[in-house]
């Protein structure tokens, strides 16, 4: 059998790792823009290929699959959904793991992903509005929006996003200020790149509450849950500093447990269900919309509300990074035998099951991420693999490209990411820790990593803040008025949203 | 004591100094006599002055200020023009400087008697700027040489940030955040409230004894320049200094202000008709023995003009007029009734005796007093602001004498073993010189 792989980050390292487990033994051929070392040697291991080509164009990726005879496509990363790349392969007959066009618009546009979840009325829905242009939105923003979440209405990377808490009055003139810089911003800056989108600017509300993300197989009938994981987006240590794409993640059993047998928990085994419940809705409503069906990966970035509990902040066609790295290492079930199931649609008929571990993920990037990538590019990256993994330490390379002659450079993002597996997630923080070790830049530029992802303070502040958003969103379960915003205004009358 | 403030937004599109004037407001119980604010962007620019953060950081003087990044200080010395914080040294590069707390001596440095602390401070910094290579190397080797009990904040022409404290911890530092956006770091928590992000689970962690913030362009990260083994936390944080509503290493000051309450009830029982706590500090403590003896609690005084912390005050007069200003006594809580009055410290007593006469005035019958605190017997090197030694009641007084003096039907003090008790913390991680005479041994 053999499987090309489409990306080159760590989330497919570990998704190449998984296929090399397989007792179906399946040659792996991957193709992404860098060469990841890591993947490129499990390809050689496994008697495949490594290409290094285009993985948004779809007869490029479409070709190479051919050109391999390949059985199945497994797409990584969003931004090939949204090019299309599995509407090409599959047209070309050939299988694809991985959402087509239509249907990762759930994650492409963030618009259209709230207008669906109100249109289907799906629990969990924030209240939005979107503009074309950011002079349709300078009314808005000068006379309802207070505390808000600005986003560019298309999935950019990651990039752009900015929530800006307005509440105390005596500081709203530079939290204004800011917001409409912003929101110029997004248009003018983070958006010019797409032209496939008509929406440019999202203002959403803003919720608080501990963050984390549900990811799922799926392969449009039902969805197969894996254990829930959370990231750590801030860059710096103690939840300091601007958002990255994740500085590292935590899992323990399906609920974010301290220690496999412990009672204490960031999430309720009612509120995971809930949160699959949601994701399923969403993909129920995407192919009733598009009459597509949904054969991959999902996710929902979901926050503990106080408005709602498990509310959907964001929608992944794809797993998360680093959030895969959590999971697919413990998972126990055969990926291949997962993947056919998917394209087959008997998706329900597998069992998809996972270790009882707790894991612990730390990226290491380049100082330079998130804000300044530039300087964080082009460092000559040594990492030694076998003295991190005889201390127990999984090692998986990111955003690093594998030169002609063998030397390794950073390419603007993470470097790498340390897995820790243990029986709680404290050990399995420490774990982790200890790979930090054994990477550096030989041009001594400095690597920075969070030391706290999983620390004992840091879990238990993530718990207490989950128990403050449960009992204010348990409150209006017991009233009725779940997700419903009420504002008496004088002279008015009573507002309801919701 | 002073309150200090530093903020370091990441986005470089913010306008920090309505942040910086709100967050010194929330540090305004620290020092009432000078405010001043450096705010930098693509320069320094600075707002100081006499006052408090009301008069000198004006809405719309702080409106006009530029920058991303701000150093803010309030403080409750008198000095020369020249010496209202924020510092600005000059040499090889420019930092703008905030300091809590006193430093005692820097290695290889000759103290100028004819400076001012501030400029000896200043020239000490500047002359060894030139011996690094990087603004931050310079402020980290620069705060090695120098022993006392200090916090620290620096901001560097670069955009860097410092903030540390000595290696006993004498003085609180605290770290708070403002989303993706910012980091802050202060004298205390209550400053997070204020002015940081609106997450309910507290924001705020300690920067903690020995160790160094460091905020560049590029990062944030904790760094340890010294260890020590033991602790010297000013004990008068606890009893007086810092907001009800702040932490301070940790420990919520609330708590440790109610039990103190507690304890005064028990070491030193008193039949009695009502407990009244002199206003605001004191209000925690009465509300305590109160709740802990069954006595009721009335609101004993009512303030005319604005509130102010009349002891910090730097003469006589000021304190007085503050005291009598503030404390007018309600006749109706007092009349006919025998009364327990508790009140943080005692410094002099003045004050004390002044309140005492107004009460039996407005026709107590009978009037206990109970201090927060033991009796303050030594000027602190720290800084806290402690009168000369000839000058304090408790360190020639006893008691009984002292119940004399202000006209007290009983007087006590609470015992040193109460604080250390209320605090929480072990005897050997205190600094508790002002009530013993003993302080820790600065190292570096």
């Amino acid at each position: 059998m053999k499987v090309l792989l489409v990306g080159c980050a760590s989330r497919e390292m570990v998704i190449a790792e998984a296929f090399k487990r397989s007792v179906h033994e399946p040659r792996l051929y991957c193709i992404g823009p860098f060469v990841n070392p890591g993947i490129h040697r499990i390809c050689k291991d496994t008697g495949g290929k490594y290409f290094r080509g285009s993985i948004t164009d779809p007869n490029v990726v479409a070709d190479h699959a051919e050109l391999i005879s390949a059985d199945m496509v497994f797409v990584g990363p969003e931004e090939p959904n949204f090019r299309g790349i599995p509407d090409e392969v599959e047209r070309r007959g050939i299988a694809c793991v991985g959402a087509k066009r239509a249907v990762a618009e759930i994650e492409m546009s963030k618009a259209s992903m709230r207008d669906l979840q109100w249109k289907y009325r799906i629990p969990g829905r924030l209240w939005y509005k979107k503009f074309k242009t950011f002079e349709e939105a300078i009314p808005y923003l000068k006379e309802y929006a207070e505390s808000v979440a600005l986003k560019p209405a298309r999935q950019a990377g990651g990039k752009g996003v900015k929530v800006i808490e307005d509440f105390q009055v005596y500081l709203q003139e530079e939290k204004r200020e800011l917001k409409y810089k912003h929101a110029k911003t997004i248009v003018e800056r983070y958006m010019s790149r797409y032209g496939d989108m008509e929406y440019k600017l999202l203002i959403e509300e803003r919720v608080w509450g501990p963050e984390y993300t549900l990811q799922c197989f799926t392969d449009g009938r039902c969805v197969k849950p894996m254990p829930v994981v959370q990231d750590n987006k801030h860059a710096f240590e103690s939840d300091l500093g601007p958002e990255t794409g994740g500085m590292g993640s935590i899992s323990c059993g399906m609920n974010l447990r301290w220690g496999v047998d412990s009672d204490e928990a960031i999430l309720t085994m009612e509120e995971v269900e809930k949160s699959a419940e949601i994701v399923w809705k969403m993909i129920d409503a995407i192919q009733r919309e598009t009459g597509e069906r949904y054969h991959g990966v999902v996710a929902g970035q979901m926050m503990l509300t106080s408005t709602w509990g498990p509310t959907i902040i964001e929608m992944y066609s794809r797993f998360g990074d680093p959030e895969g790295v959590n999971v697919l290492p413990i998972m126990k079930s055969d990926i291949v035998e997962i993947c056919e199931a998917i394209v087959d649609e008997r998706l329900s008929k597998v069992k998809v099951e996972f270790e009882e571990k707790a894991t612990v993920v730390k990226s290491v990037a380049p100082e330079g991420y998130p804000e300044k990538r530039e300087l964080s590019k082009g460092h000559p990256v040594w990492l030694d693999e076998e003295a991190a993994r005889r201390e127990g330490v999984g090692v998986y390379w990111a955003s690093v490209d594998l030169r002609e002659d063998g030397s390794i450079v950073s390419t603007g993002s993470r470097v790498v990411e340390f897995l820790g597996v243990a029986d709680d997630v404290p050990t399995a923080s420490e774990i982790a820790e200890r790979g930090v070790g054994y990477v550096k830049l030989l041009d001594g530029w400095r690597l920075f990593h969070r030391s706290d992802i999983g620390s004992p303070t840091s879990l238990r502040r993530r718990m207490e803040l989950a128990e403050l958003a449960r009992d204010i969103y348990k409150y209006k379960e017991r009233k009725g008025i779940l997700g419903k915003r009420m504002i008496w205004m004088p002279g008015k009358g009573l507002i309801e949203v919701g | 004591m002073t309150g200090i403030l530093g903020l370091y937004m990441f986005d470089e599109r913010w306008r920090v100094g309505s942040f910086g004037r709100y967050g010194l407001l929330a540090l305004q119980h620290r020092g009432e006599e000078t405010a001043g604010l450096v705010t930098l962007g693509e320069r320094f620019e600075s707002v100081r002055g006499f006052g408090t953060v009301d008069e000198v950081l004006s809405d719309s003087r702080v409106r006009k200020l530029g920058g991303h990044l701000c150093l803010g200080q309030v403080s409750p010395y008198k000095c020369a023009p020249e010496d209202v914080a924020p510092l600005m040294v000059e040499g090889r590069w420019r930092v703008a400087l905030i300091l809590d707390g006193k430093i005692t001596d820097i290695e290889g440095y000759r103290w100028n008697p004819e400076l001012s602390y501030e400029r000896n401070v200043v020239k000490a910094f500047s002359e060894d700027l030139s011996r690094y290579d990087n603004p931050i190397d310079a402020v980290k080797g620069f705060f090695e040489k120098c022993r006392g009990g200090f916090s620290f904040i620096t901001l560097d022409g670069e955009g860097n940030m410092v903030a540390g404290r000595d290696p006993l911890g004498v003085k609180p530092l605290t770290l708070g955040k403002m989303g993706f956006d910012g980091g802050i770091v202060s004298s205390e928590t209550c400053v997070m409230d204020t002015i940081g992000e609106r997450t309910p689970v507290s924001p705020a962690e300690d920067v903690e004894p020995g160790k160094v913030m460091v905020f560049t362009p590029l990062s944030a990260r904790m760094e340890t320049v010294a260890t020590c083994p033991r602790r010297a936390y000013c004990s008068f944080e606890y009893v007086y200094l810092a907001r009800p509503d702040s932490y301070v290493n940790g420990i919520p000051i609330y708590r440790v202000r109610k039990r103190i309450g507690e304890l005064l009830a028990e070491e030193n029982p008193v039949d009695a008709d009502v407990v009244i706590g002199v206003p605001a500090t004191a209000i925690p403590f009465a509300m305590a023995y109160s709740n802990a003896t069954g006595i009721p609690i009335e609101k004993g005084f009512e303030q005319t003009g604005r509130r102010v912390r009349s002891a910090m005050k730097p003469t006589q007069f000021e304190r007085l007029k503050g005291v009598q200003l503030k404390l007018n006594v309600i006749a109706e809580a007092v009349r006919g009734k025998r009364v327990i009055l508790i009140d943080d410290s005692v410094v002099r007593g003045n004050t004390m005796a002044n309140i005492v006469y107004l009460m039996k005035e407005k026709g107590a019958k009978e009037v206990h007093v109970r201090i927060g605190s033991p009796h303050i017997v030594s000027h602190c090197p720290f800084g806290t602001e402690v009168p000369p030694e000839d000058e304090l009641i408790g360190r020639h007084l006893s008691e009984d004498k002292i119940a004399e003096v202000v006209g007290a039907d009983s007087f006590h003090y609470l015992s040193l073993e109460g604080l250390v008790k209320a605090i929480g913390l072990p005897k050997s991680q205190l600094c508790l010189g002002c009530f013993t005479g003993e302080y820790p041994e600065v190292v570096g």
